[in-house]
C-alpha cells in the first residue's frame, strides 16, 4: 500500500458545471507530484478538494486506504494533509510564533515560551525566521516558510502547495526547492501546482497533467519532455517553444520619443530612474519582483505620484506632465494594464461588453451623456472578435470567464481608449498557454501600428519574444539597456541579481 | 475550452423555481402573500382610504431609498439624510416667519441641503473618511446645528398663506395623490440617469470596483462629492412633502428609525450593500412591500416596539436568505484557478 492518497473516479462540479470529472489521481509516499494544466483545467479543484475546502460530487478519495470526506481544512489536517496557499493563510498583525500555535494555544499563554518552542521548530527545520518578527514584515519567501513550519507543527505528512514559486525571486526558489527535498526525505508526499514548466521537470517525480477536468496523463517526470507537456496541456500540437528563441528576429527602428522619465523618485521603491520609451517598438522592462518597474510605470500612468521635491520629471510627447489622477494621464493616451485583474482591472458585477464599454465611456467628459446597453454591446463586438475573447453566453459575467479571457477583457478595456503608450504589467500571468500566444501577436500589432508599447514582465522567454528593446530595473533604478539583437539571458540576469 | 455551449431556453429551470431564486423574485412573492394575507384577514385593508393612505406614506420612504439607493449603489451609504432632511425644511419654515419670502426661504433650505451633501461628499472623497462614520458624524452634526441655531421648537408648522405649498403633499392629479405622482416621476428620472447616463454608469463601476474605476478614468472625487449631495438635495425633497402632507414637519423624526427604514427597502429591495448593481425596479419592490408590512401592522393595531421587531426581524431574513440564494459562489471567487 504505498498510495498515501488515491482518487478513485472522482468528480467534482460546480452548479453542474464540472471542474474536473471522473479523475483517477495517486499520491505515493514520499514523492513530489506536479499537477500541471492550463486555467481552468481543474488543478486547483482536485487541490482544494483533497484539503477539505469542498467535498467531491461524485467518486471517492482514499487516504491511507480508507475512503474519506473531510469536512473542513481542520479534518483534513487532522487526517495529516495541509495546504499552503497561493495567498499565505496567515494573520499579518501577530508574529510567527503566534502564527506557528495558532489554534492550538494553551488556554493561558506565556508568550516567551511560545517564542522558544517556535524557534526549535524552526531551527530543526533550518528556517531563518525570527519567532519575534510580525508576518505583516516579512517577505514573501518567509512567510511560505511559516506556513510550511506550521503545517509541520501539526504533523502534516501530505503537503499541497499552489503555485509555490510564483511569489519568489530566484535566489529563494532554489531555497524553496532544497526545502522540497527535505521534506521528502523527512518521508512527507508533496502534491505541487505550477505553471512553470521547467520547476515540474526538476523537482518532480511524477507528473500528472489535467486538461478541461480530465486527467490525461500521469507519468514519470524522466519521461516528460517540455514538448509532450505543452501538448498533452493544450491538446494539440503546438510549435514546441511557445516563445520565440532569443535573437530571433531584428528590432524595429524606434520612432518618437513619446515617455521619458529623467531622475524620477518615489519614497523608496522608485529612486532617481532614468528612462525612455519610443514609439513603434516594444519596449520590454525585466526586473526581479520589488525592482521597482511597476511603480514606474504607474507614475507615467498618473495611478501614483512621484515625490513632490526631488522628484524628477517625467515627459509625455516633449511635455513635462505631473498627473494628479488616472483620468488626466487617459485623457493624453496613456493606459496602464494592471498585473492584478482583481484588484484593479475588472468589474465583475458587469458583463463583458459594459467592461469593454466602462474604458471608452470614462475617458470622456460629459456625465449626461446618454448611453444604452446595446450601443455598449456593439462597440465591444469589434474588441471580442479583435481579441478573440470566448465566452460561454454572450451575457456571461466576467467572472465566469477563464483567466486568458478575463485577462483580454481588461486589455480591451484600455484599448478602447485609442491609447498612443500603453503598459502592459505582467500581461500573460495566470493566462493560459493558448491566450498567451494571442495576446502577444497583439502586443505586436500594436508596435507595428506605430504604438509606444512597455511590457512589464518577470519572465525571461516573454521578455525575450515580444521586446525590441530591453531594460532592467534594479532596486528602483533602470540599470541597463540593450536591443534585442545584443541580449542574452545572462547579461539580462547579470544586471538584475548583481 | 470545453465547456457546455449556450443554455437552450428549455433547459433553463420553470418560472417560479426562478422566482425564488433571486431576491427580488423572493420579496415580490412576499410583497403579493402579505397583501392577499392582509386585505382577506383586515377588513379596512382594501378601502379606498386605506390604500391611499398607504401609497402616500410609503410614497415619501420610496424617494428617501431612491436618495439612499444611488449612495449605495456606488458602494457608499448616507444615514444623515432624515437631519438633512428635517433641519434644511425646518430652517426654511423658520425664515419665512422670520420675515423672509417663503419662495426664496424654501430655495435658502435646498442650498443648505445640498451644501451639508457637498461637505460629507469632500469629507468622504478627499478625506478618505469610511462613509458610515461620515455621514453618521455629520448627521449628528447637523442636526445638532439646527437644533442650536437655527430653531428651538421642534415642531415646525407650515407657515400661514402658503396655499399652493399644501397642494404638494394633499393634492391629486387625475386622482391619484401628488406624493405618488413625485415619487413616479423621480423614479422615472432615477431610472434614466442610472441606466442611460456615464453618470449612472460610473456609479455602478464605482460599486463594482472602486480601484478599477479610478484606473479606467472615473472623475472619483467629483462623483463622490455628487452623490452625496444628491442624496442630500433627495432628502430635502421628500421633507417638503412630507411637511406638506402633514402641514408641518416634526425634527423629532431625526431620533426615530425612519432611516433604518430607508435601508430596510433598499436592501429587502435586493440592492447589495456591496454596490454595484440594484436599480430602480429594487426600490419599488422594497418600498411596496415594507409599505404594506408597516400599514397591515398600524391597522393590526401592533406596538410600536413590536413592530420594529419585526422590521428587524425581516431585514436579517432579506440578508440571510440573499447569502442563501446568492451564495459567496464557491466558484466565482477562484475562477481564475480553478
Amino acid at each position: 500500500m504505498s498510495d498515501i492518497v488515491a482518487f478513485r473516479n472522482a468528480t467534482k462540479a460546480f452548479r453542474g458545471v464540472a471542474a474536473f470529472r471522473n479523475v483517477d489521481f495517486t499520491l505515493r509516499r514520499g514523492e513530489v507530484h506536479a499537477l500541471l494544466g492550463e486555467n481552468g483545467a481543474g488543478k486547483s479543484t482536485l487541490t482544494k478538494v483533497l484539503a477539505g475546502l469542498y467535498p467531491l460530487t461524485s467518486g471517492e478519495m482514499l487516504v491511507e486506504g480508507v475512503p474519506r470526506m473531510f469536512a473542513s481544512p481542520a479534518d483534513a489536517l487532522a487526517h495529516g494533509i495541509a495546504m499552503v496557499f497561493q495567498e499565505t493563510n496567515l494573520i499579518p498583525s501577530m508574529t510567527v510564533a503566534q502564527n506557528l500555535f495558532l489554534g492550538e494555544e494553551a488556554f493561558f499563554n506565556r508568550l516567551r515560551g511560545v517564542n522558544i518552542r517556535a524557534q526549535q521548530q524552526l531551527q530543526r527545520l533550518s528556517f531563518h525566521v525570527e519567532p519575534t518578527a510580525l508576518v505583516s514584515s516579512l517577505g514573501a519567501a518567509k512567510k511560505q516558510m511559516v506556513e510550511i513550519a506550521r503545517a509541520l507543527q501539526r504533523h502534516a505528512r501530505v503537503l499541497i502547495f499552489d503555485e509555490p514559486t510564483a511569489a519568489l525571486t530566484p535566489e529563494e526558489k532554489q531555497h524553496f526547492f532544497a526545502l522540497i527535498e527535505r521534506l521528502k526525505t523527512e518521508g512527507c508526499s508533496i502534491v505541487f501546482i505550477s505553471h512553470a514548466l521547467e520547476e515540474a521537470l526538476a523537482i518532480a517525480d511524477r507528473i500528472s497533467i489535467l486538461r478541461d477536468g480530465e486527467c490525461i496523463v500521469t507519468d514519470e517526470a524522466g519521461n516528460f519532455t517540455r514538448g509532450r507537456i505543452i501538448q498533452a496541456m493544450v491538446g494539440r500540437k503546438l510549435k514546441d517553444e511557445l516563445y520565440g528563441s532569443p535573437s530571433r528576429r531584428r528590432a524595429r527602428p524606434a520612432g518618437r520619443k513619446v515617455l521619458a522619465l529623467e531622475n524620477v523618485s518615489m519614497g523608496k521603491a522608485v529612486r532617481s530612474a532614468t528612462m525612455s520609451v519610443f514609439a513603434g517598438q516594444v519596449t520590454g522592462m525585466f526586473g526581479l519582483v520589488g525592482a521597482g518597474r511597476t511603480e514606474m510605470m504607474k507614475i507615467a500612468a498618473g495611478i501614483l505620484k512621484r515625490d513632490f521635491f526631488h522628484g524628477g520629471s517625467v515627459r509625455l510627447n516633449g511635455r513635462s506632465v505631473r498627473f494628479g489622477v488616472p483620468r488626466h494621464a487617459i485623457s493624453r493616451g496613456v493606459a496602464y494594464i494592471t498585473e492584478d485583474r482583481k484588484l484593479d482591472g475588472l468589474f465583475e458585477t458587469a458583463g463583458i461588453a459594459q467592461n469593454i464599454f466602462f474604458g471608452k465611456l470614462f475617458k470622456g467628459a460629459n456625465p449626461a451623456t446618454v448611453v444604452t446597453l446595446s450601443q455598449a454591446r456593439r462597440e465591444a463586438a469589434e474588441w471580442v472578435e479583435r481579441l478573440n475573447i470566448r465566452t460561454i453566453r454572450e451575457d456571461a459575467k466576467v467572472v465566469e470567464l477563464s483567466g486568458g479571457n478575463q485577462q483580454k477583457v481588461v486589455i480591451a478595456k484600455s484599448l478602447i481608449q485609442a491609447p498612443e503608450l500603453i503598459i502592459f504589467d505582467e500581461p500573460t500571468r495566470g493566462v493560459d498557454v493558448g491566450a498567451i500566444a494571442e495576446i502577444h501577436s497583439m502586443i505586436q500589432q500594436l508596435a507595428d501600428a506605430g504604438g509606444a508599447v512597455v511590457v512589464i514582465s518577470s519572465y525571461l522567454p516573454e521578455i525575450f519574444a515580444i521586446s525590441d528593446r530591453i531594460l532592467v530595473a534594479k532596486q528602483g533604478r533602470i540599470v541597463e539597456e540593450m536591443s534585442i539583437e545584443e541580449a542574452t539571458e545572462e547579461k539580462i540576469m547579470y544586471a538584475a541579481v548583481h | 475550452m470545453a465547456r457546455p455551449a449556450i443554455i437552450r431556453k428549455d433547459d433553463r429551470p420553470p418560472f417560479h423555481a426562478r422566482l425564488l431564486r433571486s431576491q427580488e423574485g423572493i420579496v415580490f412573492s412576499l410583497a403579493v402573500l402579505a397583501f392577499v394575507l392582509f386585505a382577506i384577514l383586515l377588513p379596512g385593508f382594501l378601502s379606498t382610504g386605506n390604500l391611499l393612505v398607504l401609497v402616500r406614506s410609503v410614497s415619501i420612504l420610496g424617494i428617501l431609498a431612491l436618495g439612499m439607493a444611488l449612495v449605495v449603489i456606488a458602494r457608499g451609504i448616507d444615514v444623515s439624510m432624515i437631519a438633512t432632511m428635517v433641519v434644511s425644511v425646518s430652517w426654511a419654515f423658520v425664515i419665512t416667519r422670520a420675515g423672509y419670502s417663503f419662495e426664496l426661504a424654501l430655495l435658502i433650505g435646498a442650498v443648505f441641503a445640498i451644501a451639508a451633501g457637498v461637505i460629507i461628499g469632500v469629507l468622504i472623497a478627499f478625506g478618505d473618511v469610511p462613509p458610515i462614520f461620515a455621514t453618521l458624524a455629520a448627521g449628528s452634526v447637523i442636526y445638532g446645528t439646527g437644533r442650536t441655531f437655527f430653531f428651538t421648537l421642534e415642531m415646525q408648522n407650515v407657515p400661514p398663506d402658503t396655499d399652493w405649498f399644501s397642494v404638494i403633499g394633499q393634492g391629486n392629479v387625475l386622482g391619484i395623490p401628488t406624493t405618488v405622482v413625485f415619487f413616479a416621476v423621480l423614479c422615472g428620472l432615477f431610472h434614466l440617469v442610472l441606466s442611460r447616463t456615464r453618470f449612472g454608469w460610473m456609479l455602478y463601476a464605482m460599486g463594482s470596483n472602486p480601484n478599477a474605476a479610478r484606473v479606467t478614468g472615473v472623475p472619483f472625487r467629483p462623483m463622490t462629492v455628487a452623490q452625496y449631495a444628491i442624496s442630500a438635495f433627495v432628502a430635502y425633497l421628500a421633507g417638503l412633502i412630507l411637511a406638506s402632507s402633514a402641514a408641518a414637519i416634526n425634527a423629532r423624526l431625526f431620533n426615530s428609525t425612519m432611516i433604518y427604514d430607508i435601508l430596510l427597502v433598499v436592501v429587502l429591495g435586493g440592492i447589495g450593500l456591496n454596490g454595484g448593481h440594484g436599480s430602480v425596479r429594487n426600490v419599488v419592490l422594497g418600498t411596496v412591500f415594507v409599505g404594506i408590512l408597516l400599514n397591515g401592522m398600524t391597522i393590526l393595531n401592533i406596538d410600536y416596539t413590536v413592530q420594529n421587531l419585526v422590521k428587524g426581524i425581516v431585514l436579517l431574513l432579506a440578508i440571510v436568505v440573499d447569502s442563501i440564494v446568492n451564495p459567496r459562489d464557491e466558484q466565482t471567487s477562484q475562477q481564475g484557478d480553478l
